[in-house]
């Protein structure tokens, strides 16, 4: 691979000169270029392991060992899917999601939308926060100094006015979360127990309880939430990916989705651990102290750090999806390109959602792990209202021409939506009749 | 850094491929979608997600009745 760069001249006065590099073979170009559009796809997928995921496998797996690991590969699929609907609705339109709910099916239902989004944004980034509020106070830290040191860094993160600083600093963020494979590695069960759990699926030890049900649909709910289609709509556009870039986006969105699950599966395998050496799971914090007793401090500060970077990667994610939803239907200049004095509205609305997250868990004690799975299942049963208007926006062959669904695609999508809404009525039905399935044992 | 102006230059990179980062290529056109307007529903797909919306609300409605229930709010 050549290092030449080279510039053409501008078309017009106005417009600034397209720079480029030089290479010398298809294969130089194809991994270059690869590199160059890589980016939102990973961020999405890895940002969705944020604080509440953690909490929720190792929840999963601390409660149920490794018999719900077919649940997180069965997800797999269902998250591609979903999020590269979003890549060719980003590239053939250059627009956000809300911007297209808003132009195509009009205000009201845009509205409806955007608030479902900050909604659930903002209670998810409270979930973030409790998380970091638990694994400083496990530290020793006090979150009262730690938190707000947390949300000043990821305001300086996005307000660089540079997309590529920031794109370069959440990745290198997001390589940090392989040190999961480490961990899983080290607190590994049999590797039967792995293979087993992941393709044979069973009943738990306990049947099928209430807080199984509440379990998977906060498992379902974490690993495709809805602000994962705003953001990595809105990233692209941002990153302003080109129709050529769509397969090397699919490609980009698919590793992303094999290093999310991979890692999820190593959440579960850490929870097991803990299950393992008869511990009860509280929270995620107080996993790591548990898993720290038996295997070294070394272990229980990894975990730690790990939580704290899974919450900062999915503050950062969540709150820029909010921001850029917001800017998008505002008509506001949205674009981590800009610098602060021309984008005020946009990092206003970054600055607000982190900081008053924020602000919120330094108030006193309130259920966090509580809090984290509620918000999960909220996320859960909000999903495939939000898959249905992508859906709606996918087959809009007006809109997306050549890149509009396929016969396939819908037959996959509807699935989803079907398997989806019957998780959130059966939810429904175990809140409406509590009796209607076990109690687990305590 | 080069510049395809020069002649001599555009020939040395006729054999070579230049891979340009999509922020600092030159803006593509898109599919005009203000020009679109509003997509066409019929009443059967307006009613569709009026329920979804009302499904929405109420589900919204039982998860924070249930997760103030397991709080042990109602005693």
């Amino acid at each position: 691979m050549s290092d030449k760069a080279l510039t053409f001249p501008a078309a017009s006065p106005d417009l600034t000169p397209v720079r480029g590099r030089v290479v010398r073979s298809r294969w130089a170009r194809d991994l270059l270029t690869f590199l160059m559009v890589f980016g939102p796809g990973l961020i999405v997928m890895v940002a969705d392991n944020d604080a509440g995921a953690v909490s929720t496998y190792s929840q999963a797996g601390a409660q149920y060992g490794t018999h719900l690991l077919w649940v997180v590969l069965l997800l797999l699929p269902v998250t591609y899917f979903i999020q590269e609907m979003v890549v060719r609705l980003g590239i053939a339109t250059g627009k956000g999601h809300a911007a297209m709910i808003y132009q195509r099916f009009g205000r009201w239902w845009g509205l409806f939308s955007l608030i479902d989004l900050e909604l659930v944004n903002f209670l998810t980034l409270v979930t973030e926060f409790a998380a970091i509020d638990l694994a400083l106070n496990q530290f020793g830290v006090n979150p009262r100094l730690g938190v707000p040191l947390v949300a000043a860094g990821l305001v300086g993160i996005a307000a660089t006015g540079s997309y590529r600083r920031w794109e370069r600093t959440v990745v290198f963020l997001c390589v940090l979360d392989l040190a999961w494979f480490a961990m899983a590695y080290t607190l590994r069960p049999p590797a039967a127990a792995i293979l087993r759990g992941s393709f044979a699926p069973s009943m738990p030890p306990g049947g099928l309880t209430a807080d199984l049900i509440f379990l998977v649909i906060a498992i379902v709910g974490t690993t495709i939430a809805p602000w994962q289609l705003f953001f990595q709509q809105s990233c692209i556009a941002d990153k302003r990916l080109r129709f050529a870039d769509v397969k090397w986006a699919r490609l980009d969105t698919f590793l992303g989705a094999c290093i999310t699950i991979t890692v999820a599966g190593c959440m579960m395998i850490a929870g097991n651990a803990s299950h393992v050496h008869g511990f009860a799971f509280t929270d995620p914090a107080k996993m790591a102290a548990d898993i720290g007793s038996f295997s070294g401090a070394f272990f229980r500060d990894a975990i730690l750090l790990l939580m704290i970077n899974a919450a900062v990667l999915g503050t950062t994610a969540i709150s820029l999806s909010s921001a850029w939803a917001y800017g998008e239907v505002r008509g506001w200049p949205h674009s981590l390109q800009l610098p602060w004095r021309k984008a005020k509205g946009f990092y206003s609305v970054y600055l607000l959602s982190v900081a008053v997250a924020a602000g919120l868990v330094l108030i006193p004690r309130a259920p966090l792990q509580l809090i984290i799975l509620g918000v999960q299942v909220l996320a859960g049963v909000m999903l495939p209202s939000a898959i249905i208007f992508l859906q709606l926006l996918l087959n809009d062959k007006e809109l997306l021409g050549p890149y509009a669904n396929k016969p396939w695609n819908n037959l996959v999508n509807w699935t989803i939506i079907i398997v989806l809404f019957a998780l959130s009525l059966i939810l429904a039905a175990q809140v409406a009749a509590p009796k209607l399935f076990p109690a687990a044992q305590a | 850094m080069a510049t395809l102006s020069n002649p001599i230059e555009q020939n040395e990179f006729r054999n070579h491929f230049v891979v340009i980062h999509p922020l600092d290529d030159a803006p593509e056109t898109k599919v005009d979608t203000e020009s679109l307007g509003p997509m066409p529903m019929t009443m059967s797909v307006r009613i569709s997600l009026l329920s979804l919306r009302v499904y929405l609300i109420l589900m919204m409605l039982l998860v924070l009745y249930h997760v103030l229930d397991m709080a042990k709010l109602f005693g």
